[in-house]
């Protein structure tokens, strides 16, 4: 490739050459006359001019165009492409040289940035990852106390969604935060300094319960101070401390238990006992929704100072176990001291005004300090706790109030701490909850209880029902042939009143009156047999014949009811002295029940087989079988367990069985249904 | 003339009663069960059935329902042997309810009785 320099370089010198060359010739040839001067100046001009071109193109060429190459350069280079164009800046090694050096700067400066951000992305996920889900709680609120941001772990457990929390004020989510909560957050935002409350009881209104250690902070952001609250679940840590301590058992013994007034007696006895949440003394009033009055109901609590001292001094002396005394405790003996019977008497009406109702009715927590002045204490109230602090929680179950406890220091006049009323105000929860689930349960057992009346007494009025049925069947049974036998008697009297001779209708109407008593006869002769001491037997009949005799009469019933029916038949069955309709009652009655238990597609087998000097008739089935209670019932007459049973078939079964000098006895099968076995002798 | 329908499985007693009832100037149609009953008050305009209640194919309650429910107005006695459905309300809905006995008395005055009361 020729050098682009040194050609320019050359053409530079090029005009030079001509200049030169031309004067050199007019110096030998001594052309210098006056008359070729003007021609020289001529030369002159031309040559000066040919160099000014020349250096106005090299510059055009070379200069300007570089810039232009650079400019374009430093254009892309501010775009971030740090990249030269080889043939741009060709032969221009200086400045190729510097934009090089320039490429590599920018170049690593693009690095520098880029793992910049890398370093930042990754800071920010790290930080989100922190604050969105550790387990820690996180909350951030403003000015205004409005909650701004909380972070998964919080939604989730409490089961919030986002839209529940944001906007809302602590308050609005917890119970019992005004207190404590409430008050280190104002500390925070005025001083600044962080604040951490450890063991903290926060019971949220959908009523999940934890325990946490809540750190308060302010921090700045854009400007304005916001509080960062960090709450460490701290529940299982302290589930131990708390499954050991004394109010978990009880609330647990009084979830278990049904009795009202000892569940009522165990949350008063939880909320007074020193290991529980120690008050001197509690009570309990509950809603009756029908007097719409708030009664007391119960009371724990000693009747004098005097009783107070002696029974810590007992408590002291001997760890007495609370939870089994609890346990002893029975409704009869509540022991009549005065402080209860007060209570006892202690009927509040809703449409009062007394502190009590309002406690009800606001379903809050009233913590009075100094009854005696207190607007808020009606003088009745006043009066009758006699005491200036106290603390009355409702009752509230679902979202109902159904009471509440009131607890008081009466007798050491130790101060009510936002602790105590935060563990009592939960307590409740779980104490409502009892006594409304013991409430209900006793409310069940006395429906069961009425129910169970009722259905005795159905099944009474049945079984009447079925004896005035078979009453009624054999009255109608008898009553139609002497109603037609009377109706004719009364037209043959009256034919011969009237002195009609018509001896045809008269001939008609007697022999009308013979049949229909031929019929009666009959009707009272099968109603004798059923109630005749004893048949009068003198066939001999083969068992297996009767049976599949039944059994041919069912066949189509069997069919339609999906039932099979296998028989298993001994075929060298003696003869048995027997009647054979009787026993053929006995298998319909049998084999009836049998199918009355039996579900579709169930199986009744029957067999028959020599055990000695007797037979044996089995009549097996898959159904329900019979209740242990009922066995020794069984072949009463008129017992029956079926809505339209009569009772009669077992009963009819076990008499002609008797007749026949056999047995009967009916078991359960350890594979399920029922078996009745009949044994016969066989004659000698 | 009032004519009556007489429903009773009994044959004797269907015919007693249609005889007897004859006799006393009535016309009388009869019908064997409660099926045979309602046929014929679909077809045919009686003032006056008196019906048993134990009888084959259809029994006289079912048959009262239907026939009531045909014609509201028609007067209907039960007669019948039994004598406790006198206080079941199935029979709440006849005009009398008379137990089977052989004096017919009782059954006549009723008849004279609810014919002329509605009548008037
Ligand atoms: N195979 C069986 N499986 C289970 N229970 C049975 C069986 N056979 C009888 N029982 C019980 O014994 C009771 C008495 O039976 P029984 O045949 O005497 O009277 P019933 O079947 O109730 O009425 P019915 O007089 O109409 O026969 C029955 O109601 C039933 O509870
Ligand atoms: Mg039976």
């Amino acid at each position: 490739m020729i050098n682009r320099r040194l050609l320019i370089q050359f053409l530079f010198y090029v005009p030079d050459i001509i200049l030169g060359s031309i004067l050199y010739f007019l110096h030998h040839e001594d052309y210098f006359s006056s008359g070729m001067i003007n021609y020289i100046i001529l030369i002159l001009i031309v040559y000066l001019a040919v160099k000014v071109l020349l250096h106005i193109w090299v510059y055009k060429v070379f200069v300007i165009n570089q810039i232009e190459s650079v400019r374009r350069y430093i254009h892309n280079f501010k775009k971030g492409k740090f990249s030269l164009k080889e043939n741009e800046l060709r032969g221009q090694r200086y400045l190729s040289e510097i934009i090089n050096e320039l490429t590599d700067v920018g170049r690593h400066f693009e690095n520098m940035v880029a793992s910049q951000k890398d370093e930042i992305d990754k800071f920010k996920e790290f930080y989100n990852n922190i604050v969105l889900s550790v387990s820690s709680y996180f909350l951030v609120i403003n000015q205004k106390n409005e909650i701004i941001f909380a972070n998964k772990s919080f939604s989730t457990n409490f089961n919030l969604a986002n839209e529940d929390i944001v906007n809302n004020s602590i308050s609005d989510l917890f119970y019992f935060s005004g207190g404590k909560i409430a008050d280190a957050i104002e500390n925070v935002k005025k001083k600044g300094e962080s604040i951490v409350l450890r063991q903290t009881r926060l019971l949220s209104k959908n009523r999940i319960a934890i325990i946490a250690d809540v750190k308060i902070s302010r921090i700045t952001m854009q400007g304005e101070n916001q509080i960062v609250l960090v709450m460490d679940d701290i529940t299982s840590k302290c589930r131990k401390d708390y499954q050991i301590s004394l109010i978990s058992q009880i609330s647990e013994s009084i979830q278990k238990d049904d009795e009202i007034d000892r569940v009522l007696f165990s949350i008063l006895t939880a909320v007074t006992s020193g290991s529980g949440l120690g008050f001197n003394r509690a009570m309990l009033f509950l809603y009756d929704l029908a007097s719409e009055t708030l009664d007391g109901k119960m009371a724990v609590g000693p009747d004098s100072i005097e009783e107070a001292v002696q029974i810590w001094g007992a408590v002291q002396g001997e760890k007495i176990d609370i939870v089994k005394k609890m346990e002893d405790y029975s409704p009869g003996d509540r022991k009549g001291g005065f402080f209860l019977e007060q209570v006892l008497s202690k009927h509040y009406k809703y449409t009062s005004d007394a502190l009590f109702v309002k406690v009800l009715k606001e379903q809050r927590a009233y913590h009075i300090k100094d009854a005696w002045n207190d607007t808020r204490v009606d003088p009745d109230t006043r009066e009758f706790v006699g005491v200036g602090e106290f603390i009355a929680v409702p009752l509230v179950a679902g979202n109902r109030s159904i009471g509440i406890i009131v607890a008081d220091n009466k007798y050491n006049h130790a101060p009510i701490w936002q602790d105590n009323i935060e563990l009592l105000s939960i307590f409740t929860v779980q104490a409502a909850l009892s006594i409304e689930s013991c409430k209900s349960l006793t409310t069940v057992r006395n429906q069961m209880e009425k129910i169970k009346l009722r259905q005795d007494a159905i099944v009474e009025s049945e079984k009447m029902a079925a004896v005035g049925r078979i009453a009624a069947h054999i009255a109608h049974e008898i009553r139609n042939p002497l109603v037609t036998v009377g109706g004719y008697a009364q037209r043959i009297i009256q034919t011969v009143n009237k002195g009609l001779k018509n001896p045809e209708s008269i001939k008609n109407a007697a022999s009308v009156i013979l049949k229909e008593s031929e019929r009666l006869e009959k009707i009272l002769s099968n109603v004798m047999d059923f109630t005749r001491p004893s048949p009068y037997i003198r066939e001999f009949n083969n068992l297996n014949e009767i049976i599949n005799d039944t059994v041919s009469l069912l066949q189509n019933v069997f069919q339609e009811r999906k039932i099979t029916i296998q028989l298993f038949l001994e075929k060298e069955i003696p003869l048995v002295k027997s009647d054979f309709n009787q026993l053929k009652q006995v298998m319909l009655n049998l084999v009836q029940n049998a199918m009355d238990a039996t579900p579709q597609d169930g199986v009744i087998k029957i067999s028959t087989e020599i055990d000695g000097d007797k037979v044996i008739i089995r009549v097996k089935d898959t159904g329900s079988g019979i209740d242990e209670d009922h066995l020794k019932n069984l072949f009463e007459p008129f017992f029956t367990t079926k809505v339209t049973g009569v009772g009669l078939g077992l009963a009819v079964v076990r008499k002609i069985i008797n007749d026949h000098n056999g047995e009967i006895t009916a078991v359960n099968n350890p594979e399920g249904g029922a078996e009745f076995r009949i044994i016969l002798p066989v004659p000698i | 003339m009032s004519r009556i329908l007489v429903v009773e499985d009994e044959q004797h007693q269907r015919e007693l009663y249609a005889m007897e009832l004859e006799d006393d100037g009535y016309e009388v149609e009869q019908a064997s069960n409660g099926k045979e009953a309602v046929e014929k008050v679909k077809n045919n305009k009686y003032d006056l059935v008196i019906l048993d209640i134990r009888m084959p194919e259809m029994d006289g309650i079912e048959a009262l329902g239907k026939i009531l429910s045909r014609d509201k107005k028609i007067p209907i006695i039960i007669y019948t042997a039994y004598s406790n459905y006198k206080s079941n309300f199935m029979t709440w809905t006849a005009d009398a309810y008379v137990t089977k006995s052989s004096n017919l008395d009782e059954l006549k005055n009723k008849i004279k009785e609810i014919l002329s009361s509605r009548s008037v």
